[in-house]
């Protein structure tokens, strides 16, 4: 017998919980988030605009990331935490 | 998801668009990133193409599945 | 709480089974054949990394599998390295998981870039690096298997697979291997970490995302501006990703024309704040004269003008601009190295194990740091 190996290395992240569900979006704040890739901004526009037609949300805050390749910098992210309940955020393509 | 899932993890549900061509790797990004149960809301690829047109048609297409994702009833895609 | 680490599981397959058929049709290879990795070589291997085998030197993008040091010497292995090529490919490791290099989107893009790493210092000629005649070709064990490494992890621990997470469109041959070092031996201009705050006998790695070297040709002129003038030439087209998406570059002098340039007095500065005052294109031939409509690159920066005949520089500063002196000593040729654009930084790292005599000094990261 002769041995062979695995060069791949194993994934091996902390399993994260998501956030709770929500039952309705009536007086929730709505998180939309813009990674910048073309024409992202008028898909979530056209998204958002859809949901205020159809819910009472209770406030929309848009957010651009700075760079559509990296992640979105931690203080963006605290700071939409700290202002929303809810997010929508694209593209991923 | 990288976003996504920072979102999620501080408590904020979050509906994350990607287009058919990104399904594969948003699943390898969950799977890595330790969030195997965030459902991605996902429309038809191309985006960047598009003309305005097309677009709202990807909205119409990513509107339920967002509202679904923040419910909890939006399947993983097949 | 994190999964359980396990090294590779070294399995079994019975005597006289071909491995390197077997690593192929396993998917661990990058389309050449691996050097199967047996007991003895990967020993060498770990403890030149330091013994350790399953200390986590990193996690790579996108797949973020776990590099400990055990698969680092698995993948050197089959890429054909030397044990003492190892602090090289683990510090090379090191600089493209660095926040700033992005390797997730490098690895990801649709563009055809590759990381390039340029080795300073006097680790590239204790262990044998080219950096003088054909360093960007083949011939040499040390580039070849080196940059192999790499690509051999951000395949296989990276996941990177072409057509799988590397949408890459075209790629290009530097995805096989793209490592050289600089032809510091000359003496012709002060070595590139130098430039940046290492010391002469510290030994760095720089690695940039980038497109395929494009060669200029300039056999008539014996000056800086001449010479230069025939690179700037080869920076300024729309046609490469700095044009369009700014970030980094990189230029290389050969010996001969190094020695021409240095013969006249000029320092790196020099050269480097010349390519980048004449290099450009015209913003109207980027926005196509608004044929396609007026579109907003936020790609480029926001102080650059956005009138049709405003002068829009290849890169946003000299600093941009990666200058190295590599190649033979024959034949008037430089190169100039378009990188991928603003998503990625380029990284300078000391090898460790390798700091000069005093102190080791300044750590770069995107090339800004500047002496």
């Amino acid at each position: 017998m002769q041995p062979i190996y695995d060069p791949r290395g194993v994934v091996s992240a902390e399993t994260k919980a998501l956030a709770p569900r929500v039952r309705s979006l009536d007086g929730l704040r709505l998180a939309v988030l813009d990674n910048t890739k073309w024409n992202a901004n008028k898909l979530l526009r056209e998204v958002r605009d859809r949901l205020q037609g159809g819910h009472a949300l209770g406030a929309v805050s848009y957010y651009r990331k700075e760079s559509f390749s990296r992640f979105a910098a931690p203080e963006l992210v605290a700071r939409i935490r700290a202002e929303n309940d809810i997010a929508l955020t694209a593209i991923g393509d | 998801m990288h976003d996504a899932i920072g979102l999620e993890t501080l408590g904020v549900p979050t509906a994350v668009i990607v287009t058919t061509a990104f399904v594969h790797e948003a699943r390898m990004q969950r799977e890595a990133l330790g969030m195997k149960s965030i459902v991605p809301v996902v429309i038809d690829h191309p985006l960047s193409s598009l003309s305005d047109e097309e677009i709202r048609g990807r909205a119409a297409q990513a509107l339920g599945q967002v509202i679904g994702v923040w419910h909890g009833t939006q399947a993983d895609p097949p | 709480m994190s999964a359980q680490l396990a090294t590779p599981a070294a399995t079994q397959v019975p005597e006289g089974t071909d491995l390197v058929e077997w690593y192929y049709e396993r998917g661990f290879s990058d389309g050449l054949p691996v050097v199967p990795p047996t007991p003895t070589k990967l020993a060498a291997m770990l403890e030149a990394l330091g013994g350790d085998p399953e200390k986590i030197e990193t996690r790579v993008p996108p797949r973020w599998g776990c590099l400990t040091r055990e698969v680092l010497a698995v993948n050197m292995v089959m890429a054909g390295c030397k044990p003492e090529y190892a602090p090289v490919v683990r510090a090379a490791m090191l600089a493209l998981c660095e926040p700033a290099f992005n390797l997730n989107g490098v690895q990801a893009t649709t563009h055809m870039c590759s990381p390039l790493l340029v080795v300073n210092g006097p680790v590239a000629r204790k262990i044998g690096m080219n950096g003088g005649c054909n360093a960007f070709g083949s011939g040499n064990r040390a580039n070849a298997t080196i940059g192999r490494a790499i690509r051999l992890v951000l395949l296989n621990v990276g996941g990177g697979w072409p057509g799988d997470l590397d949408k890459a469109t075209l790629g290009h041959p530097g995805k096989y291997t793209y490592a050289v070092a600089e032809n510091e031996a000359l003496g012709l201009l002060a070595p590139y970490h130098v430039e940046k705050g290492f010391k002469a006998d510290d030994s760095t790695v720089f690695v940039m995302a980038a497109e395929p070297p494009h060669s200029v040709t300039n056999h008539v002129a014996n000056d800086p501006q001449g010479i230069l003038d025939s690179i700037c030439s080869a920076m300024s087209t729309i046609a490469h990703n700095n044009a369009v998406s700014s970030g980094h570059c990189a230029v290389v002098l050969g010996p001969e024309h190094a020695a021409s340039i240095a013969k006249h007095g000029w320092k790196r500065e020099d050269i480097r704040n010349y390519l980048w005052m004449n290099s450009g294109n015209k913003f109207g031939a980027l926005a196509f004269n608004h044929r396609y409509g007026k579109v907003y690159n936020r790609s480029l920066p926001v102080w650059y003008k956005r009138e049709l005949d405003s002068h829009i520089p290849i890169v946003p500063s000299a600093q941009h601009i990666h200058l190295f002196v590599i190649g033979g000593d024959a034949g008037r040729f430089s190169a100039f190295i378009p990188g991928w654009g603003h998503m990625s930084s380029p990284v300078l790292r000391e090898i460790e194990g390798h700091a000069g005599a005093a102190q080791s000094s300044a750590r770069c990261i995107d090339g800004t740091c500047y002496l």
